[in-house]
């Protein structure tokens, strides 16, 4: 029961200040990226009319992606954000079920993953904002509909980072100690493969997939 | 009367246990009786397939049950928990377990009984698409106990973390404060998660065909209805991990608390309203699927707005802990 709330960290100082490394976390993001990588290799390796399965694998990931950015976006802007799109779900995806396979964990169980995902997603929604808009009228966004308005409408939009990001969080880093403290309890006998199977590839899936459809919504309500 | 620590901490046990349980009983009651409400309607409309329907009826149960089993879960640990270093600060952790998890049971009970309903119900209309319904329906009442498993997590957190050394004052306001957040907080937004899961299984047995844009603004919306009980979790992570410097004064003991209430309180309604828009727009998507993407739009843009009371109870516990 002690690992609940305990983290590795490498605190490095630094000029008075502590640079804090989450080693889990970080080793863990590579070992996703690396299945990532290692997956876009070998499904767009010798692309072949008559796909093979992992090619296939990678063609209905890609299209379905693209599908959902297209309806939410146009097809114009849905070829700049689509592969943004495909990466982010692919990644959290991976994310979401490394914690079942045994001594791995999730990284997005730790809060600076999904921060990090959820400040990108953010900028990037601004950023389209303005260049679709102009930055006079989407500085002129904020002072609506009544001039004084304006700190709230800041903070509203400051909130989405916090709703989309703790999502996330919360319900990786929830299933997480639900399924340690039910182990702990049952002394890992039957019930826990039935968590990891909910907690890890069901929520996991739906998780990821929610955060995906809010970046893209995000960019889409700042577009139009 | 001579009351030790040891006591003390059995007390709050005991409370908490008793709150978790007895409160966590509500919800899901409630939203067990809707579906079979409609799973009455639907047999009386298509008695042919009322074997199907009873099937879906006992499985949407048992989904809706859940939160129920949650609270159950944490009642037992409360009654028999052995904490190895009593303290008065660890007594107020255990009520406020027994507290988050209690209150935040309410909404996912009462919400999660909406999709099991409204899929026995589309059964009786389209039979030939059952299966599809009971999958939307399982996906929509999953989705809808996250803020039940979010009030689980911090209770569980409130139960077995050593928070080491804390000064009792205020550290225990602090603790009731998180437990009352994430629990208050966890009402409106589970309730409104089932609106809006409720919505999507009659969409799709209205039209089948938009059943993929139908699910997707589901999760959407139910995402977006989640923000306050999510506002609620940060509110109570914060009050449990910050350390407070020792005050006997109590007015810093009750700005923690209060911090809690407010954010506690301050969530329920907007986590019903955005269900409620949530619920048009998913209602609407299935009967008009070529403007899904303005209808996501304006039911964004919509609880955007009716989500900033909730925010503004998010600035006011902010400020009650940092600032006062």
């Amino acid at each position: 029961m002690g690992e609940l709330g305990k983290l590795h960290q490498l605190i490095i100082p630094f000029w008075g200040y502590n640079i804090t490394l989450n080693l889990e976390v970080m080793v863990m993001t590579w070992i996703v990226f690396m299945v990532l990588i290692i997956l876009g290799l070998f499904a767009s390796r010798k692309r072949e009319i008559l796909p093979r399965p992992i090619q296939t694998l990678g063609e209905l990931i890609v299209s379905m992606l693209y599908g959902l950015t297209e309806d939410a976006l146009g097809k114009k802007l849905a070829n700049t954000y689509g592969p943004l799109v495909c990466a982010l779900f692919m990644f959290l995806l991976l994310s979401n079920w490394l914690g079942i396979i045994p001594h791995l964990e999730e990284p997005t169980k730790d809060l600076n993953t999904t921060l990090g995902l959820g400040v990108m997603g953010f900028i990037i929604a601004h950023y389209a904002g303005i260049k679709s808009k102009g930055f006079k009228a989407y500085i002129s966004e904020y002072f609506q509909p009544i001039f004084f308005m304006m700190p709230l409408n800041l903070i509203g939009e400051l909130a989405k980072i916090v709703s989309i990001s703790f999502r996330l969080f919360g319900n990786i880093m929830g299933g997480s100690i639900i399924i340690l403290v039910v182990s702990y309890l049952t002394y890992s006998v039957a019930l826990p493969p039935f968590l990891y199977a909910f907690f890890g590839l069901f929520v996991g899936t739906i998780q990821a997939f929610v955060f995906t459809m809010l970046t893209i919504v995000y960019i889409s309500v700042q577009v139009k | 009367m001579n009351v030790d620590v040891q006591t003390v901490v059995e007390v709050a046990a005991y409370v908490g246990g008793g709150l978790a349980m007895g409160f966590g009983a509500v919800g899901a009651a409630i939203g067990e009786g809707y579906t079979a409400a409609r799973a009455n309607l639907a047999i009386s409309r298509n008695p042919d397939i009322s074997g199907d329907i009873f099937k879906n009826m006992l499985v949407g149960q048992a989904v809706a049950e859940s939160a129920s089993i949650f609270a159950l879960v944490i009642a037992i640990l409360l009654l028999f928990v052995d904490v190895p270093v009593p303290s008065v600060l660890k007594a107020a952790a255990l009520l406020a377990a027994g507290l988050s998890m209690g209150f935040g049971a309410i909404g996912s009970g009462v919400g999660s009984g909406y999709p099991g309903g409204e899929a026995c119900f589309g059964i009786a209309k389209q039979p030939q698409i059952a299966s599809q319904l009971t999958t939307n329906m399982l996906i929509g009442s999953a989705v809808c106990q996250t803020p039940a498993i979010f009030s689980m997590v911090v209770a569980l957190m409130l139960m077995f973390i050593d928070f080491g050394a804390a000064p009792l004052q205020p550290t225990w306001a602090a603790y009731l404060g998180a437990g009352l957040s994430m629990g208050l907080a966890a009402i409106g937004s589970g309730y409104g998660g089932g609106l809006a899961a409720g919505a999507s299984c009659e969409g799709i047995s209205r039209q089948p065909k938009t059943a993929a844009s139908v699910t997707t603004i589901m999760l959407v919306g139910q995402a977006v209805s989640q923000t306050p009980s999510i506002f609620g979790l940060l509110v109570s992570f914060i009050l449990m991990f910050k350390s407070f410097p020792e005050s006997t004064a109590l007015s810093a003991a009750m700005a923690l608390l209060a911090a809690g209430i407010c954010m506690g309180f301050g969530g329920i309604g907007p986590g019903i309203g955005n269900g409620m828009a949530a619920e048009g727009a998913v209602r609407w998507v299935a009967r008009n699927v070529e403007h899904a993407g303005d209808l996501m739009r304006i039911m964004l843009v919509g609880q955007a707005v009716s989500q900033s009371t909730a925010i503004y109870a998010m600035v006011v516990s902010l400020v009650l802990i940092f600032v006062v």
